[in-house]
């Protein structure tokens, strides 16, 4: 019994949440809301996964906030330049391309993955501003429907949550039964024994940091959705509740433990934090405060 | 000076020390002599306080040191210097000398580079003391080593195969120091397994074997002859396979002109199909080097192997596992296995592709049936195989090791201490292992430093001394001496 509560005592917060929520609130187990609240972690669950992912491998990824915002602007400057399925092509290509470079820096040139990612950070920060001049650039005509994509629903459920769940599922049976995910997790644990075992760790690493950078595109792309605008300043301080999410979800910062399940998890006990206090009509100033002492409670809860 | 008595202690079930007897007087260099593993490391850890002893008596001045620790054995006046030095690398060296002597509240720097720069020309050498200290050799390491022990009033100086790093110029002055220091009544414990230097310097000698006190003898009254039988000495046991004396070994892999900054010479060796090929040689003298130059781990800068008339250079890890190759490492924790991940992913982990499909995806099936298989041919003693590595006994995580090996089409084993922090019935079945391995045409490179086992598994034993090859010895003339005359470079 104690082991089954140590080993879900993420699950068994998640839960407590949602009871806890549905009592404080009678918003909050509405339709209304419930939707509300997927579309809100959609973004931020999508960025987390990819999070988890290099956090398995023992590094970090600082850059996430900066190339959702970059792909904001790339997409909704492409939206004025060509046709909408080449605008989104061409931003995916470029939100590859940021996680190409990071992981490039981090398994062949030994940079330390923080080091690395920070000046991705910047880097790419910069380059949303330079190319938007520093103002929200409203998406064209002809890419409207990005809008309907990140806006509509499926049989009452947002897009963008099937999105997430779908890239979840992808990520939870790459981890589960495939090759590739075997890999990255042995590699976390000790990367010395698996170089040793003939895998060729360098690709490896390098791959987590263009997958990230690739969920992350994805969450950039819905975050245009969302709102119709391209904007150089969102996603400030985003890798840092990624980061979040990944360690309530019970990972180790120092690679090789937790579950993509758990940090979805994470991410949805965050998500739901945030929604209730809402509903319950706290101010921000107050949410973040809370939001951090949350955190800090979930982590020592797991470390009993 | 100091006096040790019936001193025992234990690693869990490994027993380090059982009743080591050591006398060390004021003004006398004391040799401490035994073969790899003969329990001298832990015996100075024990006698500087690093590590806490059993039982036993330990006295110091003529009062008992109840409790140790090294702050304690610091104030008593014991200094140690260790193979692997304790230097900051990043401070000068005036730094490192006064490191954790508080004269001074406040640095004063001129002060500090004026005594540092005494001290070492007091002792003879003449090193820079505003150098940060990563920029020196490692000799000149050894030195301000050296210098920083003598910074603080020292009653016993410890010395851990000081000269291994050194050059024969400095060997010179290092002697002249000791003796200069022995003259002022100084204690000392000088490590080596040179024996030319234990007979020039030393005036004691005691001998180490298996954790126990074989004898203390007047250097004066030794020679080499006398300090080796004295190093050997024993039976060995029936734990090894019988080996089928009318077993014929051909086709043999030859390594040609191996060289690189690890070895000293360029190295020629063979090894036939169905032997076990066992290296030995004292710690530091290349053997794991041989191994991993092998693998393709430790680049080489020349040198080829020949094997059915082609011949290949190893460039990388990955050529090398396409080719046969397979490497059980030393170090089971931290490049073996994945400690906190399940037996059967360790299993998998060197051929995924066998238990996958084209499009990478594990099948279970058929994962399972592979790892009955290696399980049972292992006799892997285990509750379930999705338990992490690190919940099996040594004997059986290092089984697991193998399984990962055995798991390819594996045509030569490179194994590098195959029974470390294994118990000794788990030693029998991977002595067992190899031995069937061999027969069934693995080529077998196996290094050790265990001698017993060395000289119980290995059809020839190659010796390694500071990166050359310093002789073989076929199976008919094994002998606990002449290995060790061979790794210690005695004729």
């Amino acid at each position: 019994m104690k082991n089954y509560i140590l080993k879900n005592n993420t699950l068994i917060i998640f839960i407590l949440l949602l009871f806890v929520s549905s009592i404080l609130s009678d918003s909050f187990l509405t339709i209304t809301n419930i939707s509300n609240l997927l579309r809100q972690v959609a973004p931020i669950g999508l960025v987390s996964i990819g999070m988890f992912l290099v956090i398995l491998t023992g590094g970090i990824d600082l850059s996430v906030g900066s190339i959702l915002a970059f792909i904001g602007v790339v997409f909704a400057l492409l939206s004025y330049e060509v046709y909408y399925p080449v605008a989104l092509l061409l931003s995916i290509i470029f939100g590859i391309l940021c996680g190409v470079i990071s992981g490039y820096l981090v398994a062949y040139q030994y940079i330390a993955s923080f080091i690395a990612t920070l000046a991705m950070m910047t880097i790419v920060r910069g380059g949303g501003f330079l190319l938007s001049k520093g103002a929200p650039i409203t998406v064209g005509e002809h890419s409207s429907s990005i809008l309907t994509l990140a806006n509509g629903t499926f049989l009452g459920i947002p897009y963008s949550a099937i999105i997430l769940f779908v890239s979840f599922g992808i990520v939870y049976v790459l981890l589960k039964y495939h090759v590739y995910g075997r890999k990255v997790i042995a590699l976390g644990s000790n990367e010395e024994a698996v170089r040793l075992s003939g895998i060729n760790v360098k690709q490896i690493k390098m791959s987590v940091y263009v997958l990230a950078a690739l969920l992350t595109t994805i969450a950039a792309l819905l975050m245009v959705g969302r709102t119709g605008v391209g904007t150089p300043n969102v996603g400030v301080g985003m890798e840092l509740d990624a980061i979040a999410a990944v360690v309530i979800g019970g990972a180790s910062l120092s690679g090789g433990k937790g579950t993509v399940f758990h940090t979805l998890l994470g991410v949805f006990i965050l998500g739901m934090i945030g929604n209730i206090m809402n509903l319950l009509d706290v101010t921000s100033y107050l949410q973040q405060l809370i939001k951090g002492v949350i955190i800090i409670l979930a982590v020592i809860f797991q470390k009993r | 000076m100091l006096k040790l008595t019936n001193v025992y202690k234990s690693y869990g079930g490994v027993k380090a020390l059982q009743g080591v007897d050591l006398e060390v007087k004021g003004g006398e260099i004391h040799a401490l002599l035994g073969e790899n593993g003969a329990g001298k490391s832990t015996l100075m850890k024990v006698i500087s306080g690093a590590i806490a002893y059993d039982s036993g008596n330990i006295s110091f001045i003529n009062k008992e040191v109840k409790t140790n620790n090294p702050h304690i054995s610091k104030e008593l006046g014991i200094s140690i210097i260790y193979q692997e030095f304790s230097l900051i690398p990043d401070l000068t060296v005036a730094e490192n000398i006064f490191f954790g002597n508080n004269t001074y509240k406040w640095i004063k720097w001129e002060q500090l580079y004026k005594e540092a720069r005494e001290l070492i020309q007091s002792l003879g050498f003449d090193i820079d003391v505003r150098k940060i200290t990563s920029e020196l050799s490692i000799a000149q390491q050894q030195i301000v080593e050296i210098a920083k022990a003598l910074s603080k009033s020292i009653k016993l100086l410890i010395l851990d195969e000081p000269s291994a790093v050194l050059g024969s110029e400095e060997i010179k002055k290092l002697f002249t120091l000791l003796k200069k220091l022995k003259e002022k009544g100084i204690g000392i414990i000088y490590i080596s397994h040179h024996l030319e230097e234990l007979i020039e310097l030393t005036d004691q000698v005691t001998i180490l074997k298996d954790g126990k006190t074989i004898g203390t003898v007047r250097t004066a009254d030794v020679n080499k002859d006398i300090l080796i039988s004295m190093m050997v000495g024993r039976e060995l046991n029936q734990l090894y396979p019988v080996k089928n004396p009318t077993f014929k070994f051909d086709n043999p892999i030859e390594i040609k002109g191996f060289n690189s900054k690890h070895f000293n010479s360029p190295l020629n060796f063979k090894v036939y199909k169905g032997e076990i090929l066992g290296i030995g040689g004292l710690v530091g003298s290349s053997r794991t080097e041989i191994l991993q130059s092998l693998f393709g781990n430790f680049p080489i800068d020349e040198g080829t192997i020949e094997v059915d008339n082609t011949s290949f250079k190893p460039t990388n890890i990955s050529s090398m596992l396409t080719r046969g190759w397979g490497m059980v490492q030393e170090d089971r924790k931290a490049l073996g296995g994945v400690l906190e991940r399940s037996i059967k992913e360790n299993i998998s982990l060197a051929n995924l592709k066998k238990v996958s499909n084209r499009y990478g995806f594990i099948n279970p099936n058929k994962e399972k049936l592979v790892l009955d298989e290696l399980i049972t041919r292992l006799k892997i003693k285990m509750g379930n195989a999705e338990d992490n590595l690190s919940s099996l006994s040594g004997g059986n995580q290092q089984k697991v090791i193998l399984a990962k090996w055995l798991n390819r089409e594996l045509r030569v084993l490179l194994i590098d201490e195959p029974t470390r922090g294994v118990d000794v019935g788990a030693r029998y079945e991977i002595y067992q292992i190899l031995q069937n391995l061999a027969y069934s045409g693995v080529y077998i490179i196996m290094v050790s430093s265990d001698m017993e086992e060395l000289l119980g598994i290995s059809d020839r034993i190659m010796i390694m001394k500071s990166g050359t090859i310093s002789g073989i010895l076929e199976r008919k003339n094994f002998s606990e001496e002449s290995l060790l005359r061979m790794a210690i470079g005695a004729n």
